[in-house]
């Protein structure tokens, strides 16, 4: 019995260096990223350096953020928050909409939607972006408008991803809707009053994964807004900060930038991650 | 018919006065031409004239500038100079927005039309906008100028088949060498430069995976690559000895660089770390002088000692950032469009760029003035340019076909202990592509 | 699309034929039988019902053929007339000024558009015809219609599912639908940079595109491709077994009895989703480069006499592109695998440890078993995923490092995905990049249908419920 004991406690310590270990790994980049973005831009330029622990600390990087002059930082940053809002509100009520109707509702051509959608979310969404671009051009929803473009065109194609919070409304037993019927409830009213107020965890995690995505939209977005500057979003704006030669110095402003982007998403992960866990879980195990 | 013929003489009557704005001589003589050719229609003329003298209607609109980040508030100020040298442009706006070179092409291929009007391109991507009608012929007046004021490169730069499609900006896209004096104690032979930088565990950066950076060795030794194109951009003929004697002596040459630890593939200053000396152009003088401090230095690129034992200078492309004007569907706005190209392009322009920026000018008469001859980087440009070959027109597949070679060396592709005949196997697909692109 | 569909069609085609048939039949019957009413709604759709007082159903049907009427010559007769050619007039030079020529793009564009246009009329003309028939049958059997408030208020309730889906649908069509119908077509023309709209036009090619794709000899691009799809099938393989066996791992290790701050440990590994990951992986590629951070660092401290070439050289890059994905997909493994670990159910690990079973064998045989029953799907679906991760690899290496051995700017880490991405931004080749996007839809459909019929909640929906 002692022994086992023993090899437990062992067992343990093990796994606490090990878990050190891991979380040494997997913060180390995040902490460089913090470090770097407090480096002296007077006294150490802001170019790449081999060294991880800044000579000097200062707010340098910040200020040029903030400062209208120099950049357009803050309307990028403004712009994103701004996607996010919308497509979190929009994307969320359809996602609700359509799983609702796929899960209760009965009506010719569902499976035939269901396996057709599934087909389109197969295409490589690159392809149709210069398609998207000219659509878009169309209604006048590019460079200066590129915004409430983005915004249309996440909205747009939102729907198919409905798998997980469809998953979740299965597991709603149906026997309720057939008492509410019962009663003389219609669908809207069932919709509205009983499955909505039931599925609180699923909407926080379908909006939270809808806030998420506006941040990391590099590709669209940038073949969007081309050649305007104001129009850009964050990852737009700083990746051009890092891949091309304009921008010489610039790798703490992206590295301070980095932080700043980071904040929202990630507060709003750390009190929300109980949500995001129960959906991403509900998503894997259903499918 | 009248009516027609009344708005082709306004233009040309336009295009001239429009130069009034950069070149006072030259305008008048284009004035005089434009009348002696409206003298046939003498009606005509007289409207024009009438036209003109009372500042005609050029309607309204705006005008997308796209430029480098760095020189946004630079150009916004020359742009408010020409709108008050400019009183009949009133009705244009004028957005300069941030495109830099490197992206510009790309943008305005993806949507001609919601590109910018008038926007500044590395030369290597020309013949790519002009197949892909992003690109207006310069007007005849304003070419008379550029090709007169400019250097001969500079001209031949913007020229794709016997045409002229933009306005030469700067004369400055070479490279040469930035070094720390504490660390390099020759600059003038780069295995001295290599041997010190091991010394003192510094970098050393050489994009040699670019095809910009990686004919230094390729035209050092001899070889030739250079294309001929016609008037609409297409690559006719490809002149090619890379799969020689000479080119292999250069790719191995490149083989044995890389094979230093001080080596790194690079040619940022911002991105490069520990470096002791960078390969890298004047764009980047403000940055090296950061990082360098009080050691600062810059010169030619240094020579090298071949495998077959004789000594080759570092040569390289002279290369040039142009100003282009993309096709109008409108007459007034074209018009308007080429006087700012002129303007930006002028000879005062040019040089306020360069205290500015530090852009050094294409205008030969910019090019003597005595604080761009001050100029530390620029005179290592100017003594190396000596050495290399003004950069023609290039296919965009070239590009990304020298990188592949160059990615291949630097990933141990093609192996350090490579006899010559595997070098000459390589060089030869190489060259055989490159041929490939010519039609 | 169609090629996927092919296969589940042929079982149904007699079926298919048959329900057409009795479309044809339904609307002949209909003519026949019908009366004043009906037969006029074959020219004026929605006659009928608004005569028989179906005032709301009538009105949309003559709204949607007003709409038709309106818009074919207004908008879509000038692109579809010239959708055989994809344009003739050439742009052209009127003095100094350009006088743009037939848009090759727009015309495909909307030509598309056009015809799509067409096939919904056709849909709701029919859609109008059974209205008839379905109100002159009501009629007959001397029933009354439904009033029209009654309709309308049936889309909130028989008629939900419309109201709910009617926007989704839309959206999905516009800009889903089109557009990758689009795009299929475009892997049939030569739009490419010599063909770029609206300067220059371009046209149908046929097959071209795919003899290129499959061409083994000279500037074919056949070699490439093989290359690329290989790489792009073993990246997958790795990437989603790695992070799965290994997140299993530190799930377990989180898990593990006596193991405190379970909560912390989590929340560390977590950031990784949260923070937006082209500034995390920017940054991690800025760390691996030949001069960044890790190679500094082990220079410095003496443990390399060379930087390692982490991103240059192509195996190690490849290797790299594994690892750092591998800090990237933990995390959700993690997530995943903390809350079921906990299902399963004590008494059988007590049980198999007093049959003095070790940890390894509990794993084998209890552990991995229920987990890999329960997260099946998610295993396969993350491969289709992993077959398309494009941030990863694009974020990290773009596709480099390149090789003289490789065709069309194809780099060592290219997944079929950037290698595309690639041709449309850098080169505006769309008529290779759409012909490597359907193959990328085939290799994906394979593994994702696969799925698709292995995921118990499609086999069996109903009985889930």
């Amino acid at each position: 019995m002692k022994s086992y004991k023993t090899k437990r406690t062992v067992g343990n310590v093990i796994a606490y260096i090990l878990l050190i270990i891991i979380s040494i790994i997997w913060l180390f980049p995040f902490v460089g990223l913090v470090l770097q973005s407090f480096r002296s831009y007077a006294t150490e330029y802001g170019g790449m350096v081999d060294y991880i622990i800044p000579h000097h600390f200062s707010l340098d990087n910040y200020t040029f953020l903030f400062s209208k002059a120099d950049t357009n930082f803050l309307i990028w940053y403004k712009n994103t928050l701004t996607i996010s809002a919308f497509v979190t509100v929009f994307q969320t009520l359809i996602v609700l909409c359509v799983s609702y109707a796929l899960s209760r509702m009965r009506f010719k051509g569902r499976t035939f939607l269901m396996k057709f959608w599934l087909i389109l979310g197969l295409f490589p969404g690159f392809l149709t972006m210069i398609c998207l671009y000219f659509l878009l051009k169309m209604f006048g929803l590019t460079q200066a408008g590129a915004i409430p473009g983005l915004i249309l065109v996440s909205v747009a194609s939102c729907g198919m991803g409905y798998y997980v919070c469809k998953g979740y409304f299965d597991t709603i037993p149906k026997a309720l809707d057939e008492a509410a019927r019962i009663d003389g409830a219609t669908r809207a009213r069932i919709f509205l009053t009983m499955i909505i107020p039931m599925s609180k965890p699923i909407i926080i995690y379908t909006a939270l994964v809808a806030f998420m995505g506006p941040w990391c939209d590099y590709v669209f977005a940038s073949y969007v807004a081309f050649g305007h500057d104001t129009s850009y979003n964050v990852a737009v704006g700083m990746t051009r900060w890092v891949w091309t030669n304009d921008y010489q110095g610039y790798f703490t402003r992206f590295c301070a930038g980095g932080v700043l982007v980071a904040i929202p998403v990630t507060l709003l992960f750390m009190f929300l991650q109980k949500y995001y866990v129960e959906g991403v879980t509900g998503g894997a195990v259903k499918g | 018919m009248k009516k027609k013929l009344v708005s082709v003489l306004l233009t040309a009557a336009m295009g001239a006065t429009l130069l009034a704005g950069c070149s006072g001589q030259q305008a008048q003589e284009t004035v005089d031409t434009a009348k002696d050719a409206a003298e046939s229609a003498s009606q005509a003329v007289e409207e024009v004239k009438d036209a003109v003298d009372e500042n005609v209607d050029y309607g309204s609109g705006e005008i997308k500038v796209w430029v480098a980040d760095a020189v946004v508030d630079f150009t916004n100020e020359q742009i408010a100079k020409f709108q008050e040298a400019h009183p009949e442009f009133s009705g244009y706006t004028f957005n300069v927005e941030a495109t830099g070179e490197g992206d510009a092409a790309g943008n305005m291929i993806t949507d001609v039309t919601a590109g910018a009007d008038v926007y500044v391109f590395a030369q290597d991507q020309i013949a790519r906008l002009v197949t892909a009608g992003a690109l207006e012929i310069v007007e005849d007046s304003n070419a008379e100028v550029v090709k007169a004021e400019n250097d001969a490169g500079a001209v031949a730069a913007a020229t794709v088949g016997n045409t002229l499609y933009a306005y030469p900006l700067t004369s400055d896209n070479g490279y040469f060498l930035y070094y720390d004096k504490s660390v390099v104690t020759d600059p003038s032979s780069l295995e001295q430069i290599v041997a010190d930088c091991e010394a003192a565990g510094k970098n050393f950066y050489f994009e040699v995976n670019s095809g910009w950076y990686q004919t230094a060795f390729f035209f050092g030794t001899g070889a030739e690559l250079t294309y001929e194109t016609d008037d609409a951009g297409n690559f006719t003929t490809c002149n090619a000895t890379y799969a020689s004697d000479a080119g292999v002596v250069a790719l191995r040459e490149i083989l044995e660089l890389t094979q230093s630890k001080s080596f790194q593939n690079g040619s940022s200053v911002s991105n490069a770390t520990n470096c002791a000396a960078i390969v890298d152009g004047t764009w980047d003088s403000e940055a090296a002088k950061e990082m360098f401090g009080d050691n600062y230095a810059c010169a030619k690129l240094p020579s090298f000692e071949g495998s077959d034992g004789k000594t080759y200078q570092l040569s390289g492309f002279g290369g040039f950032k142009l100003l282009g004007v993309k096709p109008q569907e409108d007459d007034n706005k074209l018009a308007v469009c080429d006087a700012l190209a002129a303007y930006l392009s002028s000879e005062e322009v040019q040089l306020a760029r360069f205290e500015a920026v530090g852009w050094g000018p294409s205008n030969l008469n910019a090019q003597q003035s005595d604080a761009v001859k001050a100029d530390e980087a620029l005179s290592a440009l100017a003594d190396q340019l000596q050495y290399t070959i003004p950069q023609g027109q290039y296919p965009g597949d070239y590009w990304s076909l020298a990188t592949s070679l160059g990615d291949s060396v630097i990933s141990g592709e093609i192996k350090a202990d490579a006899t010559d005949d595997d070098l000459m196997a390589a060089l030869s697909d190489f060259q055989a592509t490159c041929e490939s692109y010519a039609k | 699309m169609a090629r996927s569909g092919g296969k589940k069609k042929k079982s149904g085609s007699s079926d298919f034929g048959k329900a057409l048939g009795n479309i044809f039949k339904e609307i002949g019957v209909t003519f026949v039988e019908g009366d004043i009413k009906t037969k006029l709604s074959y020219i004026i759709m929605g006659l009928g019902p608004i005569l028989r007082g179906q005032v709301l159903i009538g009105v949309l049907l003559l709204l949607m053929e007003v709409l038709f009427i309106w818009y074919m010559p207004a908008f879509g007769w000038q692109y579809l007339s010239k959708i055989t050619t994809l344009g003739t007039v050439e742009t052209q030079k009127v003095g100094r000024k350009t006088v743009y020529g037939d848009n090759s793009f727009l015309i495909l564009l909307f030509g598309i558009l056009s015809i799509f246009v067409i096939l919904a009329l056709i849909f709701m003309w029919y859609v109008n015809i059974r209205e008839n028939r379905k109100e002159e049958l009501l009629l007959k059997a001397g029933k009354k219609l439904p009033s029209n408030k009654e309709v309308f208020l049936s889309l909130f309730d028989k008629n939900f599912d419309k109201t709910l889906l009617a926007l989704p649908v839309t959206g999905i069509f516009v800009f889903t639908v089109l557009p990758i119908v689009f795009m299929i077509c475009i892997a049939f023309t030569n739009y490419d940079k010599n063909h770029q709209s609206p300067t220059n036009l371009f046209t149908w090619v046929g097959l071209e595109n795919f003899k290129n794709l499959v061409s083994f000899s000279g500037a074919g691009i056949g070699p490439t491709f093989l290359l690329v799809l290989f790489w792009t099938l073993v990246w997958a393989f790795f990437a989603t077994f790695t992070n799965y066996f290994l997140g299993m791992a530190v799930a377990m290790l989180i898990n593990k009895k006596g193991i405190k701050f379970k909560k912390l440990w989590r929340t560390i590994l977590v950031m990784t989703i949260a923070v937006p990951q082209f500034v995390s992986l920017l940054y991690v590629m800025k760390m691996f480069a030949n001069d960044g951070l890790i190679n500094g660092y082990l220079l410095k401290w003496g443990l390399i006499k060379n930087y390692i070439p982490f991103w240059t050289d192509p195996i190690l890059a490849r290797i790299t592109v594994i690892v750092v994905n591998i800090w990237i997909g933990i995390p959700y493994m993690v997530l995943i695998a903390t809350g079921l670990l906990m299902n399963i159910p004590e008494d059988l690990y007590e049980s198999a440890r007093i049959d003095g079973a070790n940890a390894w064998q509990m794993f084998k045989s209890i552990t991995l078993p229920y987990m890999l029953f329960v997260t099946g799907p998610f295993l396969l679906t993350q491969f289709t995923g992993n077959l398309n991760n494009f941030n990863v690899i694009y974020l990290l290496t773009q596709g480099k490092p390149q090789s003289v051995n490789l065709a069309e700017k194809a780099g060592n880490t290219d997944l079929l995905l950037t290698w595309l991405y690639k041709m449309t931004v850098n080169d505006t080749n769309y008529r290779m990049a759409a012909v490597i996007g359907i193959m990328v839809f085939i290799v994906t459909a394979i593994f994702a249908l696969g799925v698709y019929n292995l995921l118990p909640s499609v086999r069996d929906e109903e009985g889930f419920q």
